[in-house]
């Protein structure tokens, strides 16, 4: 739905990586730390130790638990909020005690922020007109931007008569009309209702590469970060847990919050004997590289009625629970000295209901050890 | 009874005893005000029942009788009230404005009380708090002295009548009511808008001048109007603060009502200071209706 707006300033080839391994990465944040005073006088971690960087015009998602510090991140970026400790460079280039209005980055903000005393063209034109452009040149490139977000001709309207989605377009079309090196946005979709969201999520990816410029995108649902992301930053307390590809971090997980926030899993205690890692039930399997303890990860999906290959483990138990979601079910099944186990299960007409007999199997393939051990 | 009918009954049982108010003892003073302003002037006070257009021609300029002449000194004094309330506007705008940011970005148990000092001169009666204004503003008094004392003066200035301490005093009372209007503008504007300024390049000013100051501009044209009004008919700071040097259009009509008994005259003087008032009100109005449009 957007249409191809290259203008001059704007890379050409969006994705090409061997141009970003010549160019300074667009971000690039080094140990950064940052703590609040609270009012009752304590001392609030938002940020500790952090850093984290876009390689090229990269889409990278900041995913965590809300005041996790995924909003003071962003605001240490665009130059709101100043470190404790660190340094962040745009582009090379040192900008950790910059004002904001000295960086080339612009903000979708999560409330919006447009100024309501402002007809949308002139919220549009805003950095162009503090950048002392002439009339005409606003008004093209006003033109140019509500015709990329899908809202031509909306120039004269009001800010309170716009839709939330109509209000999100005309934000984004503010902050990308000044040719921002890099765009932050702070949950932008999350006051949006279902269906206007997911298009939003199709139409930012692909604005995002039809740009060629870094999006630094905050959420806190994970099922967002995994369909957007170049990268994913999985925070919690202020610090990044993981960095990665959605798959990275969907199929090896580092850490137990990683695999428990991102989609669901089976977490499975492990006891660690002579280089294989043995489950409570006292299957075991081949553990590759020596963790001295550790957890077995299993995904719903990974589990299937059919065995595939001759290795791999069992769980055999009694449906607790089965959910019905369309074209599958979901299952919960006890298993003696496993515990509960969460599978998903394709709807082929025979799928068990509650109280049946079932066993499921899992390919060593699928085993993902992750090397913490569960409270 | 239907639903409907029964509002409608509720409302006109809520608007008759306020309607009732309005019309007694506002409407029905004005009306008679505007009469006896095309009355003549009784011999000894009071009016005679006889169409007269003098009491305007005086102020304005086409009286010539023996009796009834044109004095410009009315138009001067007139004058001299719109541009003392301008200034009072002008001053008390001047201070409030930073006060109300100040105040409403403070944490809220300080900002309660800090609001409740705006309001605290309310609790003081008028006449003592411009008294002590006569104090500090007086040739022996605590200005004068403290300005002697650094040394920035030789010899007691007059501040006192003069129209620096009418427009002292008049900020002085008239302040609180420029604020709260402004306050509650200030207190509205989304700090997120300021921070997207920034973010799209704009200096401390540029924001000011293009989000700042247009978001509150409701909030000053509010405050600018409700303080305007009642410092053009004021007559007390004046008298106080003004004496004989500094008089306003509010101590010429008090002393054609009370001492020279011309109430015809004192009421078309009155009918100006009101056609004023109007006028602004008007701009104001027009004002608000273009910043709607888009
Ligand atoms: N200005 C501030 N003053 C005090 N504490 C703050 C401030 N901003 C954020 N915090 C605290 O820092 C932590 C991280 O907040 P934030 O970055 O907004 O989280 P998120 O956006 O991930 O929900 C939270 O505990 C929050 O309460
Ligand atoms: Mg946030």
């Amino acid at each position: 739905m957007y249409r191809a707006m290259i203008g001059p300033g704007h890379s050409a080839c969006p994705g090409s990586s061997s141009e970003s391994t010549l160019m300074p990465a667009p971000l690039e944040i080094t140990a950064a730390s940052k703590s609040f005073r609270t009012p009752e006088g304590g001392t609030i971690t938002a940020l500790d130790d952090v850093s984290f960087g876009l390689d090229g015009a990269e889409f990278v998602t900041l995913l965590g638990p809300s005041g996790c510090g995924k909003t003071t991140l962003l605001r240490t970026i665009s130059g709101f909020e100043a470190l404790d400790h660190g340094t962040i460079r745009l582009e090379g280039q040192d900008v950790t005690d910059w004002p904001s209005h000295k960086r080339p980055v612009n903000t979708v903000f999560q409330s919006y922020a447009l100024f309501t005393h402002m007809p949308v063209s002139r919220n549009v034109g805003y950095a162009l007109e503090i950048a002392g452009a002439d009339k005409a040149t606003i008004r093209r490139r006003v033109g140019e931007m509500l015709e990329l977000v899908g809202l031509a001709g909306l120039e004269n309207r009001r800010i309170s008569q716009l839709s939330g989605g109509q209000k999100q377009r005309v934000a984004l079309a503010r902050a990308l009309a000044g040719r921002p090196k890099l765009l932050l946005l702070d949950e932008p979709l999350s006051a949006l209702d279902k269906n206007l969201r997911q298009k939003m999520q199709h139409e930012l990816k692909s604005l995002q590469r039809e740009l060629g410029i870094g999006f630094i995108f905050v959420t806190h649902d994970q099922g967002e970060a995994l369909t957007m992301s170049d990268r994913i930053a999985v925070l919690a307390h202020g610090r990044i847990q993981q960095l990665g590809t959605p798959q990275a971090l969907y199929r090896r997980p580092a850490n137990l919050f990683t695999a428990d926030f991102l989609g669901d899993s089976n977490l499975i205690p492990l006891v660690v004997a002579e280089g294989r890692g043995i489950l409570p039930d006292g299957q075991s399997f081949t553990l590759n590289g020596a963790p001295r303890a550790g957890t077995l990860m299993l995904r719903p999906e990974d589990l299937t009625r059919t065995r595939r290959g001759e290795a791999g483990l069992t769980f055999k138990g009694v449906v607790a629970a089965r959910y019905y979601s369309g074209k599958d079910f979901q299952i919960e099944l006890d298993c003696p000295g496993t515990g509960r186990l969460l599978a998903v299960l394709r709807d082929d007409g025979a799928v068990p209901d509650t109280g049946a007999e079932l066993t499921l199997h899992s390919a060593t393939d699928a085993l993902h050890v992750i090397e913490e051990v569960q409270p | 009874m239907s639903l409907r009918t029964r509002r409608t009954w509720s409302l006109l049982g809520l608007l008759t005893a306020p309607s009732a108010f309005l019309l007694c003892f506002f409407l029905c003073p004005l009306v008679l005000m505007l009469i006896y302003s095309f009355l003549t002037p009784g011999l000894y006070g009071g009016v005679e029942w006889e169409f007269f257009h003098l009491n305007y021609g005086r102020i304005l300029g086409w009286a010539d009788t023996k009796y009834e002449r044109f004095d410009p000194v009315f138009l001067i004094i007139f004058l001299r009230s719109l541009r003392l309330a301008a200034l009072t506007v002008l001053t008390c705008l001047v201070i409030s404005y930073p006060a109300a940011f100040w105040i409403s970005r403070m944490p809220p148990a300080r900002r309660n009380f800090a609001l409740f000092l705006v309001t605290l001169p309310f609790f003081v009666s008028l006449i003592v708090r411009l008294f002590a204004w006569v104090l500090i503003l007086r040739p022996t008094g605590f200005l004068n002295q403290g300005l002697m004392g650094v040394g920035l003066t030789s010899e007691p200035l007059e501040f006192l009548y003069t129209d620096f301490a009418v427009v002292v005093g008049m900020t002085y009372v008239f302040i609180p009511f420029t604020f709260l209007p402004l306050y509650a503008s200030i207190e509205k504007l989304d700090t997120a808008q300021i921070e997207a300024s920034f973010d799209l390049g704009a200096t401390r000013v540029q924001t000011f001048g293009k989000v700042i100051l247009p978001a509150t501009l409701p909030g000053i044209a509010a405050g600018a109007v409700i303080t305007f009004i009642p410092a053009l008919g004021n007559f007390i700071v004046p008298s106080v603060l003004g004496g004989a040097k500094v008089v306003m259009i509010g101590n010429l009509i008090e002393q054609q009502f009370l001492s020279a008994r011309n109430w015809p005259f004192g009421s078309a003087l009155a009918m100006l200071v009101m056609a004023a008032v109007l006028v602004l009100l008007i701009v104001q109005l027009r004002l608000a209706r273009r910043q709607d449009v888009p």
